[in-house]
């Protein structure tokens, strides 16, 4: 049994707006396991992103506030520990990537100055070592010329480079832990391809553990070996990953993978498309979130919310319906 | 043109955008967007057109339509050259073409009520009087499958999947037969965007409408199109039906394109041969001489630099701009 990283329980955040409370993560539990990669898959406003940003201690207080919940990590709750406590955390041990690689870095520093900025700050190096492991660093993510490069500004980099400079950076400090917000959404579909390949061969060199936030099942089924589904800030759906796609079991996630097309398809495929629009999560949901959009929703969907239950091993379910019965559990 | 079927050719067509420097705004150079294409749609039939950000797809469209005047070649609609004509004549003609957005939240006027941004085109080109326009708004919501009674609102008081049909009706409303869709679904969550898809095919199917449907999600336009066309920096690479082109695909862009596009199912996706292209996509104002895409190309020889490769009919339907082509026939 491979080592537990990374244990969050009972997770809720909400954020206060000018148009009431917004539930945006409503008791979210999840583990990960060492050199493991998890994908977690949901549409925008499932709480993803918020899940993620809530353990890191990155949710801006107020609005946001973390109600309840713990995230075990080596032992010590995240969640409870100070600013500064945290910091030396995020970017030593457990490293970020973010969607939108024009605005994570910094326009007015150089890239070596970024890069060597977190070797200095968590490793203690001085400027001299830093600056060789800048170029070591960037040179492993596939940047030509790395040390002529530290000297230049992020614009000076295209979207995809700058992608692998932000991975360059997540990854300075050797972090155990990798957290990956769709980092390839904004780039083009070749540049996404160099990105997953360049995750993937840095994850059998490193071993770090990822968890890989996106909205992109294709994305998710080449690279995770575990996939959590989120829907109205829960997890609704849990599985290794060949279990997910094979034996989807969650009206939601059969919903999903029925919308997608496939560029592999062989002749005219119909689209299954879930109607409705996803839940505003205003007041925290006491039935089943999916149950408005749901064709086998049953009169208990719309009293009780379902937990995760296994219905098979390594596979977890929030549902009361079985939908290969259409009858309730 | 001789063939009854052709709704619209295109021939030879060049978008160019200068560039100007200096207090004199001299021009110094031009983005050649639109570098010389040409390709016929079919009546009642959906062309898909594919390809990278900054290929020139969206301004291909919007050079069909006369949204950018092209810098030259023809736009034959229904055998009338668009480019050729212009005021009065080309309002008329302006009736039977219209466009649906990539931004629903951008392409909606937020101060207009849904009843008049889709009675807007009746009454500018006046088919219809402020009662008439009414009652067909009405109608047209219902076609897009929104409750009739939404014309009094606004904008704001809609999800993204509801404007996007907003937006559907607006273009709906002056009985076209040929419709540019700009990337319609890529602002869209993956189950609202077959909503939409579907919609848009029923429409199709309604009103023998025709489609030139821009997108660059792969998969989509493998669901919608019945020809799909591959453009590279400026310039077309590949036309075919879609099944030719996803199964053949003869130009080495287009196969490490299809190559690079994750599929939601992880044994096919672990089955799977990557072409990784290495590098970005060269600047459309200084793009490579001969052949565009030699700099990444994995099969590039010296002729490629030098001329630059004919779009040539390599069998019956398959266009294909490569020298090599051949060896994948």
């Amino acid at each position: 049994m491979p080592d537990l990283l990374l244990d969050v329980q009972g997770l809720e955040t909400t954020f206060k707006t000018p148009d009431g409370v917004v539930h945006a993560v409503n008791g979210v539990s999840f583990s990960l396991q060492e050199g493991e990669t998890l994908g977690v898959v949901g549409e925008s406003g499932c709480g993803k992103s918020v899940t993620m940003l809530s353990v890191l201690g990155l949710i801006p207080s107020p609005p946001g506030k973390i109600v309840a919940g713990a995230a075990n990590f080596f032992g010590r709750d995240l969640l409870k520990m100070t600013p500064s406590e945290i910091r030396h955390i995020r970017g030593a041990q457990i490293g970020m990537v973010f969607q939108d690689p024009m605005t994570s870095l910094n326009p007015v520093l150089t890239i070596g100055r970024q890069l060597e900025e977190p070797l200095t700050l968590h490793l203690g190096m001085t400027k001299h070592q830093a600056a060789a492991r800048a170029a070591e660093l960037l040179s492993m993510v596939g940047i030509p010329n790395a040390a002529d490069r530290l000297s230049d500004y992020p614009h000076q980099f295209s979207g995809g480079m700058r992608q692998r400079v932000m991975i360059a950076m997540a990854l300075a400090c050797s972090p155990q832990v990798l957290i990956a917000d769709e980092p390839t959404t904004a780039l083009d579909v070749t540049i996404q391809a160099q990105i997953t390949d360049l995750v993937k061969r840095l994850r059998s060199e490193l071993g770090m553990a990822i968890i890989w936030i996106t909205h992109d099942l294709g994305v998710v089924a080449g690279l995770a070996q575990r996939v959590i589904v989120m829907y109205g800030g829960f997890i609704i759906e849990e599985a290794l990953v060949s279990e997910l796609y094979a034996k989807p079991s969650h009206p939601y996630t059969i919903g999903l993978l029925g919308s997608l097309p496939r560029v592999d398809a062989s002749g005219k495929e119909s689209l299954t498309s879930i109607e409705g629009a996803p839940p505003l999560l205003y007041e925290k949901p006491t039935h089943c979130p999916f149950t408005p959009r749901c064709k086998w929703a049953i009169d208990r969907c719309w009293n009780e919310n379902p937990l995760l239950e296994t219905v098979a091993p390594d596979h977890r379910v929030a549902c009361w319906v079985d939908v290969k019965t259409g009858r309730a559990r | 043109m001789t063939d009854n079927n052709v709704l619209l050719s295109v021939d030879d067509l060049f978008k160019h955008f200068p560039i100007m420097r200096g207090v004199l705004q001299r021009q110094v150079g031009a983005v050649r967007a639109v570098d010389g294409i040409s390709f016929d749609i079919h009546r009642g039939e959906t062309l898909g057109l594919v390809g990278e950000s900054g290929c020139g797809k969206s301004t291909t469209g919007r050079a069909v339509l006369q949204l950018h005047r092209p810098t030259s070649g023809s736009v034959r609609f229904e055998g009338t050259d668009l480019t050729q004509i212009k005021g009065e004549e080309l309002r008329l003609m302006r009736r039977k073409m219209q466009m649906i957005f990539q931004d629903p939240y951008a392409s909606l006027n937020p101060r207009m009520t849904v009843g008049e941004i889709i009675g807007e085109p009746l009454l500018v080109h006046k088919v219809a009087t402020k009662a008439e326009a009414d009652e067909r708004v009405k109608q047209l919501l219902e076609l897009v499958k929104l409750n009739p009674s939404f014309s009094t609102r606004y904008p704001h008081e809609f999800s993204g999947g509801q404007r996007q049909r907003i937006g559907i009706a607006r273009a709906l409303a002056l009985q076209p037969s040929f419709i540019v869709c700009d990337e319609p679904i890529s602002a869209l969550d993956v189950s609202i965007q077959a909503q939409v898809v579907n919609l848009l095919e029923e429409l199709q199917n309604k009103f023998n409408l025709t489609y030139l449907f821009i997108a660059h999600d792969l998969s989509m336009v493998r669901h919608i199109s019945d020809r799909v066309a591959v453009m590279y920096l400026g310039v077309m690479v590949e036309l075919a039906t879609r099944d030719e082109l996803y199964s053949h695909p003869l130009h080495p862009y287009s196969q490490a394109l299809l190559s690079a596009v994750p599929i939601p199912d992880p044994v096919a996706e672990a089955a799977r041969q990557r072409t990784i292209l290495t590098g970005d996509v060269p600047s459309p104002a200084n793009p490579p001489s001969g052949c565009r895409f030699r700099t990444r190309c994995p099969i590039a020889e010296a002729i490629c630099a030098e001329s630059r490769p004919e779009f040539r009919e390599i069998r019956p339907g398959h266009f294909v701009a490569c020298f090599f082509a051949d060896r994948y026939l």
